[in-house]
């Protein structure tokens, strides 16, 4: 068994740029949501997202560079350039053979649809081959290890909501084989109007009266989503600055179709158990549950009818993260830092737009900040199509 | 967490491979064996001029193949469709024959590498919205594009609840996918692994490499002097993994042992591979460690063989110093071309088919191999050897390599 020392993080997030930043916004409960102005979103029923602004490309890559990267390459080696800063000063340089795993939902759409807009507009043998050298997923990956000579294995894992935690699985599951020392891992992801435009359409979208995200309350009409990256340097020879990653867990709900959540809520807990057995605890053991819950009305109920499946009336405090920075935040990779942050701080954050739960939901929703004894902290993922994966974070290495 | 257990043996027991020269695995080793490339004319996009014309189609109407209903098949893209033909094919194998039990498929879970996911749909969904606007477009074809989508197909349609997870790690995604899933069941993180790779053809990715300037006018000639680039192809493939003892236990066929994967990156350039072939070297010795073998023991290796100038040569180089210049390697790409995102799982299920049948897939068109290509490359025809391991390359753009070992199945 292992437990894997987070040592660094970087973050470029709506409202936030730089783990302080970010720990700032989240003890403030400040939610990043706000009115689209990026594209037009009139027609559609939704108008709001969680953008990022303020950020300074040039503040972290040399202008050379910054021609041959696509808006999530940016975010991406921003991220992992702040977060390798983090822990500079805590400890040694990481070795030629540090691996890399990132996660993206929807990954280079955006850029894709620029490369479409040149082959219509010039023909298919005048586009741009830059863009097209910019429209694999992997390529923030890609930047990162440039960027820094990391020679180790590098992978880029898409899975809907569960992007980044699957992404984050396979870098600790590395780290565990002893493939690598350390691992840069984390998420990325880009708001788009295509991206935008479809989820608004198939009723996805938070919209109407209620445009704010508010998983797990009672008025949720859908969710917000949001963008940016973040990064967390892993590392088997040093101790944390933040927490451990100590176990995970995946399973998949069967009665899920390909692009919606099921209404069988064994899996997740099945998926809970799996990763807490995983880090060697007992449900007992879980002092807080960092939530998936993103304000639809089919994947909170889901989620909440799991905890209460698996730990019963004991079931620890909930916080919901998203309506501060939006579903698909850096690949889902901000909800694994908020729970690192708030175990690293003894904090249980807020969980802005929660006002009250559905009838017959028993698990306590934190709705305002507060000291806490956080020893370990459940983080799940439950994504569109199925799929779950769950991660527990840790305060001590053992 | 739980770390891979390095002496958990696991076990192939399924294979199902769909591409230019065959449908399933009969077709397609039919077609090795006779030396017969699937590479034709580009017939997908009518009315699209690219600067060149051929490619490895597999045939339009895959429909008639998918094991589901008329409605459940709309709602899935090419690559999906491709991803649950290949997955049908492989579940069928592991369930048949000597297994007294089913797997357990409730503990199985799906990891699958795509490039393009529904990319193809993704393209009529742009092409309609940039004549017509918005609001005329149907948004429902594009719910597959994320590369996610074969994943979840495949879980969806075989009703899997181990979990599911995506690779889109470029050409490199389908290795990087099985070498993953193998992890997970060392780790005992699930029971069963349906690994593998999917990517259709599609017309970003067609216009993309020719811009590159990296498509052969002429079906590919991997490791040739006159070599041009590749040959776009798509198709997809999956194997069924297993913990040995549990395969034993169910009393299933074992087709081959995987060994071991090594992972590395060139951290190089976004597209070109490093001109000494560093990183295909560091995940090439990867694998052999993870495996437990030295590099003699290395009977035949399942090049990434592109096609291309840089990769053909670094290749060679990384293939020599992880392994020796005088084990035979080729190209299976001179067969069906690059499948992208699928080609990892493709030209495993080849070398699985290698070791089973103790038959080397020859290097299609090697008239006259290039002057830095000096390995034996197994040109022409295919080759009766004795194979106990065997080494399957698989590298993609971000230079991201994986390299993964497979083993005879003792009998």
């Amino acid at each position: 068994m292992s437990r894997i020392a987070v040592t660094g993080i970087g973050v470029v997030a709506p409202g936030a740029i730089g783990v302080e930043a970010f720990r700032e916004l989240l003890a403030a409960g400040r939610s990043a949501v706000g009115p689209v102005d990026r594209f037009d979103t009139s027609g559609l029923g939704a108008h709001q997202a969680a953008l990022i602004r303020d950020f300074k490309p040039r503040d972290f890559i040399a202008p050379m560079k910054l021609r041959r990267m696509n808006t999530l390459s940016r975010y991406a080696v921003a991220a992992a350039k702040l977060a390798l800063q983090d822990c500079d000063a805590a400890g040694t340089p990481l070795p030629d053979d540090t691996g890399v795993a990132l996660g993206t939902s929807f990954g280079p759409v955006q850029t894709s649809v620029d490369y479409m807009q040149e082959y219509v507009e010039k023909g298919a043998a005048l586009a741009p081959p830059q863009l097209f050298a910019e429209s694999v997923a992997n390529a923030p990956g890609s930047h990162i290890a440039i960027e820094h000579g990391f020679r180790g294995f590098n992978v880029t894992v898409t899975q809907r909501e569960s992007s980044a935690l699957a992404a984050a699985m396979y870098a600790a599951s590395q780290l565990a084989k002893g493939s690598a020392r350390a691992a840069l891992t984390g998420g990325v992801e880009e708001v788009n109007e295509m991206i935008f435009s479809v989820l608004d359409r198939i009723g996805a979208l938070a919209r109407g009266e209620h445009q704010e995200a508010r998983p797990f309350d009672r008025c949720r009409s859908g969710m917000v989503i949001g963008e940016g990256a973040a990064a967390l340097v892993l590392d088997t020879q040093t101790a944390a600055k933040y927490g451990y990653l100590s176990g995970f867990g995946i399973a998949r709900d069967t009665t899920a179709t390909i692009s919606d959540w099921g209404d069988d809520h064994r899996a997740a807990a099945a998926a809970m158990r799996a990763a807490i057995e995983d880090a060697e605890l007992t449900p007992g053991d879980v002092d807080a549950i960092y939530a998936s819950a993103n304000s639809t009305r089919k994947a909170d109920r889901l989620e909440w009818r799991a905890i209460e499946a698996l730990f019963g009336d004991d079931a620890p405090p909930v916080v919901a993260t998203k309506s501060y920075f939006g579903e698909y935040a850096a690949g889902g990779a901000l909800q694994l830092v908020a729970a690192l942050l708030a175990v690293a701080d003894q904090t249980l954050h807020a969980s802005p737009g929660f006002e009250a739960g559905e009838d017959g939901m028993r698990i306590e929703v934190v709705r305002a900040r507060r000291p806490a004894a956080l020893r370990h902290v459940l983080v799940n993922s439950l994504s569109a199509g199925g799929g779950i994966v769950c991660a527990v974070v840790s305060r001590e290495a053992a | 967490m739980r770390k891979p257990d390095p002496s958990t043996r696991i076990a192939v027991t399924g294979a199902g491979i769909i591409c230019s020269i065959g449908r399933n695995k009969a077709e397609v080793w039919q077609s090795i064996r006779e030396s017969r490339a699937g590479i034709g004319e580009l017939t997908r996009f009518p009315g699209e001029t690219f600067p060149t014309t051929i490619a490895a189609e597999v045939e339009p109407e895959v429909e008639p193949m998918l094991p589901v209903a008329a409605r459940e098949a709309k709602r899935l893209s090419r690559t999906d469709r491709l991803a649950v033909i290949a997955a049908a094919e492989a579940l069928r194998q592991a369930n048949d024959g000597t297994a007294t039990a089913p797997l357990p498929l409730e503990r199985a879970i799906v990891s699958t590498g795509s490039s393009t996911g529904g990319l193809l749909e993704g393209e009529d969904y742009y092409f309609r919205r940039l004549v017509r606007g918005r609001r005329r477009a149907p948004a429902s074809r594009v719910l597959q594009q994320p590369t996610s989508g074969p994943s979840d197909a495949v879980a969806q349609v075989f009703r899997l609840g181990g979990g599911v997870i995506s690779n889109a790690t470029a050409c490199a995604s389908a290795g990087a996918a099985i070498g993953m899933a193998a992890d997970y069941l060392r780790s005992r993180h699930a029971d069963v692994a349906v690994a593998g790779g999917s990517d259709a053809l599609c017309r970003l990715t067609y216009s993309g490499f020719n811009v590159l300037q990296a498509v052969d006018p002429e079906p590919c000639s991997p490791f040739g002097a006159e070599r041009k680039g590749i040959t776009l192809g798509e198709g997809a493939a999956y194997l069924i993994l297993e913990r040995w003892d549990d395969a034993i236990a169910r009393g299933a066929t074992i087709l081959a042992e995987l060994c071991g994967y090594g992972a590395s990156c060139d951290a190089h350039h976004p597209t070109a591979p490093a001109e000494d072939g560093r990183g295909a070297e560091t995940a090439m010795r990867g694998a052999l460690c993870e495996g437990g073998v030295g590099a003699e023991a290395i009977d035949y290796v399942n090049a990434h063989g592109t096609g291309t100038m840089l990769n053909d040569s670094a290749e060679t180089k990384a293939i020599m110093a992880a392994v020796g210049s005088a084990t035979p390697v080729s190209s299976s790409k001179s067969y069906f071309g690059h499948t992208l995102g699928a080609s990892g799982a493709i030209e495993a299920v080849i070398s699985v088919l290698a070791l089973q049948e103790q038959l080397a897939p020859p290097t299609l068109r090697l008239q006259k191999p290039a002057d830095d290509c000096t390995l034996d490359y197994i040109p022409h025809t295919p080759r009766p050897m004795r194979m106990t391991n065997v080494l399957s390359n698989t590298f993609g753009f971000g230079g991201s390599n994986v390299s993964i070992l497979f083993r005879r199945a003792e009998t």
